[in-house]
């Protein structure tokens, strides 16, 4: 599983506004038009990013390897036809085209879970949307991270109780209901408890936010996010 | 010499951070159910995932249905490994199933209109069965609409092969819509003590 890891890289040290505007930069550059040169040059950046973050591709392989499976499915059933000549190379080709711009964006995506800790992103969310929505949305995402794990042993305790009951012997629907039910309900009360430790603790519009500070190593990547964007504008256009 | 400004405290009124609270869960429930699934006979894995979406919709209407998928996706996007088998990032989102993950946040929202017909969400149980079943095979319809051309875009793959690759799924999907309208149908007690 691919998480955020401590660490002094330059990506580490990057503003996470800088990682994110980099990101969503570099694959519009990917989404556009696909000649080889250009896929071995988004190859090289990705490869670039995770050298950078200190991260080796295997890891990025283990994580993502249900994408990658769905990815390698899909010039195989572009090639298959339902007659004769039962395989085509063209529509595979066409395909694989298409899936290969994905894996150099996942690279740049991996670089930055692994190093960008939730908080920033948080931080980054809430300072570069405006108003309340913003703020809901930054409070939100550190909340529903930090609520994962305590849901999930929710669910283990519900999946145990169910079975210690002989529930799974049960019909799927008997099973499925309950378990649904359960898992709602439990999520309510708890709902009903964070809402309740908000408010205890004078839960505000205007709260201290974490600080954010751009540095020197942002701007060289924030010229190369504007240039990616540029590129991409320009392929659209087709100049 | 320490300061004299003082900022005044701008509270968040209790039926936000009541709903605030409520779409956490609901996200991190989706974050949850995504990694579950029970074997059906013949090793069939029946996921959960759709309902978490299912119940978002339901119980906290259009509005703070759509912002809790909305704060499941950002989660995921941040970097948490919330979406199906544990996958994070801009990359997964950008990968062959991301569609189905934009699907979701419209679906919440859609499920909550069409099931309550209004913006503020009413008593679950107050819910007649039909309009919870409409309001599910909407949301189904648009998981679909997003999911199955943007699978067909990111393979390189014609729209009706992608669709009959899918195809299979929309008969567990249409299962678990018949097992939610069941719950909303059945009563559900313990759902009615919450608004």
């Amino acid at each position: 599983m691919l998480t955020y890891t401590p660490g002094s890289t330059i990506v580490h040290r990057l503003d996470p506004r800088t990682k994110l505007a980099f990101q969503f930069a570099f694959a519009l550059v990917a989404f556009g038009t696909l000649t080889l040169p250009r896929l071995v040059g988004l190859f090289v950046i990705g490869l670039g990013c995770l050298h950078l973050a200190d991260l080796s591709i295997r890891a990025v392989l283990r994580a993502y390897w249900f994408v990658l499976v769905v990815l390698a499915l899909g010039p195989l059933i572009a090639a298959i036809t339902l007659g004769p000549p039962w395989l085509r190379l063209d529509p595979a080709v066409v395909s694989l085209r298409s899936v290969a711009r994905i894996v150099p964006i996942l690279f740049v995506s991996a670089a930055y879970i692994h190093a960008t800790p939730i908080r920033e992103t948080r931080a980054a969310i809430q300072r570069t949307l405006p108003g309340r929505v913003g703020q809901l949305l930054g409070v939100g995402v550190a909340l529903t991270f930090r609520y994962v794990p305590v849901i999930r042993a929710d669910l283990r305790r519900v999946r145990d109780a169910i079975r210690a009951r002989n529930g799974d012997t049960r019909s799927l629907r008997e099973r499925s209901q309950r378990l649904t039910v359960l898992m709602v309900v439990r999520a309510l009360r708890r709902s009903d408890q964070l809402a309740v430790a908000l408010q205890a603790r004078c839960f505000a519009w205007n709260p201290t936010l974490p600080r954010l500070r751009f540095s020197r190593i942002d701007l060289p990547v924030w010229g190369l996010s504007i240039g990616f964007v540029a590129f991409a504008a320009i392929d659209l256009l087709g100049f | 010499m320490a300061s004299n400004q003082v900022e005044s405290i701008d509270l968040v009124d209790g039926q936000t951070v009541r709903q605030l609270s409520a779409a956490v869960m609901f996200a991190a429930l989706t974050a949850v159910l995504a990694q579950f699934s029970i074997d059906l006979p013949g090793g069939v894995p029946f996921s959960f995932q759709p309902f978490a979406v299912f119940f978002a919709g339901l119980v906290l209407g259009p509005v703070w249905g759509g912002f809790s998928l909305t704060l499941y996706f950002l989660v995921g996007l941040a970097g948490a490994p919330v979406f199906s088998n544990a996958g994070a990032g801009v990359g997964y989102v950008l990968g062959p199933t991301g569609g189905f993950l934009i699907g979701f946040v419209v679906a919440a929202a859609l499920i909550g209109f069409v099931a309550h017909r209004s913006l503020s969400p009413g008593p679950i149980e107050e819910l007649s069965p039909i309009s919870a079943a409409v309001a599910l095979l909407a949301g189904l319809a648009v998981i679909y609409l997003a999911g199955v051309p943007w699978l067909a875009s990111v393979n390189g793959l014609p729209l009706t092969r992608a669709a009959s690759i899918m195809a299979p799924f929309v008969v567990g999907d249409l299962i678990k819509i018949g097992l939610t309208v069941g719950i909303v149908a059945g009563g559900n007690e313990l759902l009615a003590d919450w608004r």
